[in-house]
């Protein structure tokens, strides 16, 4: 099956890929257990994917929903100058290891995209998320979609829709109040009709379970 | 809940500040023992004891509620009742939990088969009663929802009975963080399984998910003194766990634990993948661990002397593995275990603490310790011994010391129970 191709080149690509230069020194948590199969379990619909207004790094308005149908899509929240080992940079690492694993099988390459999505807006402008992205921001057969919002009130239905949630806090430490903000690192896992089925945290965020998870969902289409 | 307006309003002032500096990572533990997909660990001073509470009949209004408590000792108001949401019916509350977020406590009783969700991340002083589940039995025929699970993103549900015969037979039920069912699980009753159910714990590094098991409705909702001397009733107990892959959401292995194991505390030291759990029936403690690759569940410790039925009711792993808090109903006792091997551990400190004692919740760093005192309307002492409180203690590593109480008959608040911890720092959005 491609998809059990796609799991071995997954492997074989963790084991020899360099890590990017701005982003991913670490390496990958290993899986500590054998997942199941893909199709012998049922991933839940949890809930809707939201819609709303984004940029794309062309600057142009355009609806979520237009990257959140038709494919599967692995979707997650970011900012880009988020330094927490548990949070963005491994988002971005499992994210390039299943793009490069899809690119790889056939079978999966033209129905799955990835999004990243910028919870900070007044700072990840579309320039500023093209230099983040670099050359992952490709079309290619397999897209990755980096993208932002124009306000805050524009992103805040997608954040209370996704419940993607996020803090704010005051650091008094040094001599002027800083505002600061913190997330906690959810991923989601989008099914081709917009239903979210299922949610990663940093305590469960394997390449290897998205992309059981991605082909459990193709094979469900299938029946 | 937290108005949409609000806290846009707080986004937009947060984001127009220049500065973004770190993110949080989920958590792998908690202050005591919450699911390890609640984020937003309080590490330092609480400064609130939730108390979800029974109504009593003819004590207040006699509806079950929410008590919030100010247990941070630099307030004014230090070991002080600051309010209390009514739910306006007794339902014989029992257990909650916070969403994963930490932005909502989920709670319900065992005699209903409802849930209420309060909101504690808009003022976490001032909790608010935004939502109330009734769908629960209609969609699964689950009753008595007991542990309030977070998933990311969810809700899992593990309910004590059913509403067909209120027996044991029961099972899990699956929410979104808004409330919206989304599927059932019933508790395996092949293979060993007994179809009973009670609390629920996950190692996510491992993908499982282990079951315990109680009673069912006909059982907890009689009085104690009739049911201990029915002896088919007495066999309706639940004698097993069960271990599920969590992402299929399907049971792998029974594991026989006789004497109704309740409690499940998986260690929170990173590293280590056992679990331990008290069986009250039995009085003795029970190590689930891999052995060869297999899950394995070994009775590693007695709990005081079983021959007089102690009861153990609640345990609190410390965040470390190495301790562990029983609190015994039937003595009064708080007893602390020393787990530094979990395969023996050993009783090290033992104090009556009041005439009957429930659960037992610690701070992260193990300083403070609270309990409270009851178990079931029906299974609570009468008269003198029908102590109502919650009581604050700082441990110091020998001795439990009292630092508050709470009495809550006087205060007219009803049965004590379970306890979650809050902070002002966990506020959802600033304050205006």
């Amino acid at each position: 099956m491609a998809t059990r191709r796609a799991t071995l080149l997954l492997a074989a690509w963790l084991a020899v890929a360099a890590p990017a230069t701005a982003h991913e020194p670490a390496t990958l948590p290993a899986l500590d257990f054998v997942p199941p199969a893909p199709g012998t379990y049922t991933l839940q619909r949890i809930m809707a994917a939201p819609d709303g207004e984004v940029l794309g790094l062309d600057g142009k308005p355009q609806r979520l929903a237009t990257f959140t149908r038709e494919r599967i899509t692995l979707l997650g929240f970011i900012y880009t100058t988020c330094v927490d080992p548990d949070g963005c940079p491994l988002a971005y690492r499992v994210f390039d290891a299943v793009h490069e694993a899809v690119a790889a099988a056939p079978a999966l390459r033209e129905r799955v995209r990835l999004v990243t999505l910028s919870f900070d807006p007044a700072r990840d402008t579309p320039p500023t998320m093209q230099r983040y992205a670099g050359s992952r921001a490709r079309q290619g057969p397999v897209p990755w979609l980096f993208l932002t919002t124009r306000s805050a009130r524009e992103l805040m239905p997608l954040v209370e829709g996704f419940g993607q949630d996020i803090r704010y806090t005051t650091d008094r430490t040094g001599g002027t109040p800083r505002r600061e903000l913190a997330h906690v690192l959810k991923v989601f896992l989008i099914d081709a009709d917009g239903f979210v089925r299922e949610i990663y945290s940093s305590a469960f965020l394997y390449p290897r379970a998205v992309l059981n998870d991605i082909e459990t969902l193709i094979l469900e289409e299938r029946r | 809940m937290l108005t949409h307006r609000r806290f846009r309003t707080a986004l937009a002032l947060a984001l127009a500040a220049v500065i973004v500096v770190a993110g949080a990572a989920a958590a792998r533990a908690d202050e005591t023992c919450n699911s390890p997909y609640v984020t937003k660990l309080i590490k330092g001073q609480e400064d609130y004891v939730y108390v979800w509470a029974l109504g009593v009949e003819g004590v207040g209004d006699g509806s079950d509620k929410l008590v919030t408590i100010d247990v941070n000792p630099k307030s004014k108001r230090y070991g002080k009742v600051l309010n209390s949401v009514s739910v306006g019916s007794r339902g014989e509350a029992h257990h909650m939990g916070f969403t994963d977020d930490r932005r909502f406590i989920w709670a319900g009783g065992l005699a209903e088969p409802k849930i209420y969700v309060f909101d504690i991340g808009t003022d976490p002083g001032k909790p608010k009663l935004v939502k109330t589940l009734a769908g629960m039995a209609d969609k699964t025929g689950y009753l008595g929802p007991h542990t309030y699970y977070a998933m990311p993103g969810r809700m899992l549900v593990q309910a004590l009975s059913n509403t067909k015969d209120k027996g044991g037979r029961t099972g899990m039920a699956l929410y979104n963080n808004a409330g919206e069912f989304i599927a059932g699980y019933p508790m395996p009753t092949d293979g060993g399984g007994d179809g009973y159910g009670y609390d629920l714990a996950v190692n996510p590094r491992k993908n499982v998910l282990l079951t315990s098991s109680f009673t069912g409705y006909d059982n907890y909702m009689r009085p104690l003194g009739d049911l201990v001397k029915d002896a088919e009733a007495m066999k309706r107990f639940g004698n097993t766990m069960v271990v599920w892959d969590l992402k299929a959401m399907k049971a792998t292995k029974i594991l026989a634990v006789p004497g109704a194991p309740l409690e499940i505390r998986w260690s929170l030291k990173p590293g280590d993948d056992w679990a331990i759990t008290a069986a009250a029936l039995t009085s003795k403690l029970w190590l689930v661990k891999q052995d060869k690759g297999e899950w394995q569940a070994k009775e590693v410790g007695t709990i005081g002397d079983p021959t007089k039925i102690p009861l153990p009711v609640d345990i609190s792993i410390t965040r470390d593995g190495k301790g562990l808090w029983v609190n015994t109903f039937m003595d009064g006792t708080t007893r602390y275990f020393d787990l530094s091997n979990p395969e023996a551990p050993k009783q090290t400190y033992t104090k009556v603490t009041g005439k009957q004692v429930n659960m037992i919740s610690q701070s992260w760093d193990g300083r403070r310790v609270y309990i409270t005192s009851s178990l079931l309307a029906n299974w609570d002492k009468g008269g003198g011994d029908n102590e109502q409180f919650l009581r604050g203690f700082r441990w110091d590593g020998k001795e439990l010391t009292q630092a508050f109480e709470v009495d809550f008959t006087q205060e007219k608040l009803g049965r004590a129970h379970h306890m979650k911890l809050g902070s002002n720092a966990l506020r959802a959005a600033p304050a205006k």
